[in-house]
């Protein structure tokens, strides 16, 4: 019995010792070699996709370093051509932008907003023209850029142009009547255009010839009397011309 | 007698049986250095694939490059041309 019970302790202390490497060997001789000749056939593939890869990595590195001499090479006959520095080329484009940002800013104001830069608009425009005669704006996309730009400037004179208004001053200190106003240099430097200010003020104005202190007058765009303006002013000088009525008639 | 034949043969058995667990363990199965040489080729394939995956997202931003300064030597050529005609060259 003795004995018997030694031989199952010698078993199981023998069973102990050896199951955890009998457990961790799960993979058999064959499985492993499996595994080794498939990741090794996928390790070969891969080592020459990454070959392949690195290789067409350094081509496209020697195309971007050729397109930017070529680039660079166009850039300097394009200067030449045009007579300019690249320093020169690029405060073009700056000042350009500057113009085209500040244009755009002024187009969301309202009129009477917009009236406090008049003398701005006037500025941009006077050099907008003088860019749009510069070697640079033969190049298309430039030159579209500034006609473009013109037009939008355009756009606010014209605002500004119709927006224009004159506060009457009193006869005694300012001398003013339509005449008067339409001479001064800051209205239509010629006193022949009084009709426009008239017509364009027909709600307040009713006789020409009777203009009241403070009123503010809307001094309408224009270097010419209209049609309609002319037939007033005709109206007015028949009136005027007519004998008085007689007493009585 | 009877009884030395009986201690005898069950001693053999848990011999026996005892060496078949060894021999199970070392004769069917891949030894440790052939396992650890699997994981390091399992460890070399992920390497690769990590490696790849960078360099196909480096080629794609070169060719982005490439075409983008492709076009804009065209751009450049172009105006060269309108200008050369605008100086009626």
């Amino acid at each position: 019995m003795k004995s018997k019970l030694l031989m199952i302790l010698i078993v199981a202390i023998l069973l102990v010792i050896d199951m955890p490497s009998v457990l961790a060997q799960e993979m058999t001789k064959e499985q492993w070699q499996q595994e080794m000749s498939q990741f090794t056939a996928k390790r070969n593939d891969l080592k020459s996709k990454l070959d392949k890869l690195n290789a067409d990595i350094k081509s496209l590195q020697d195309q971007s370093q050729k397109l930017d001499g070529d680039l660079q090479a166009c850039m300097d006959e394009k200067l030449e051509l045009l007579g300019v520095t690249q320093a020169e080329y690029d405060a073009f484009f700056e000042e350009l932008a500057r113009y085209e940002s500040r244009v755009s800013e002024l187009m969301k104001m309202s009129d009477e907003e917009l009236l406090k830069y008049r003398q701005e608009v006037e500025n941009m425009n006077k050099r907008v023209a003088e860019m749009a005669k510069h070697k640079i704006a033969m190049v298309p996309r430039q030159g579209d850029r500034i006609k473009r730009l013109q037009e939008n400037i355009a756009s606010l004179m014209l605002t500004l142009g119709k927006s224009k208004t004159y506060t009457v001053g009193t006869w005694a200190k300012d001398r003013d009547c339509l005449w008067n106003i339409a001479k001064k240099k800051d209205i239509y430097n010629n006193a022949w255009l009084w009709p426009k200010i008239w017509q364009g003020n027909r709600d307040k104005i009713k006789n020409p010839d009777v203009i009241k202190p403070k009123w503010v007058l809307k001094i309408p765009h224009g270097t010419e009397l209209t049609k309609e303006e002319k037939s007033a002013a005709n109206s007015y000088y028949k009136k005027k011309a007519a004998p008085p009525a007689a007493p009585g008639q | 007698m009877l009884k030395l034949n009986s201690r005898i043969i069950t001693m053999v058995a848990v011999v026996a049986f005892s060496a078949s667990l060894f021999f199970m363990g070392c004769t069917s199965r891949p030894s440790e250095d052939e396992l650890r040489q699997l994981n390091d080729l399992k460890a070399e394939v992920a390497s690769l694939e990590k490696q790849i995956a960078d360099k196909e997202k480096e080629k794609a931003n070169l060719e982005n490059e490439v075409a983008e300064k492709n076009a804009k030597l065209q751009q450049c050529q172009s105006d060269m041309d309108a200008v050369k005609k605008a100086l009626g060259q």
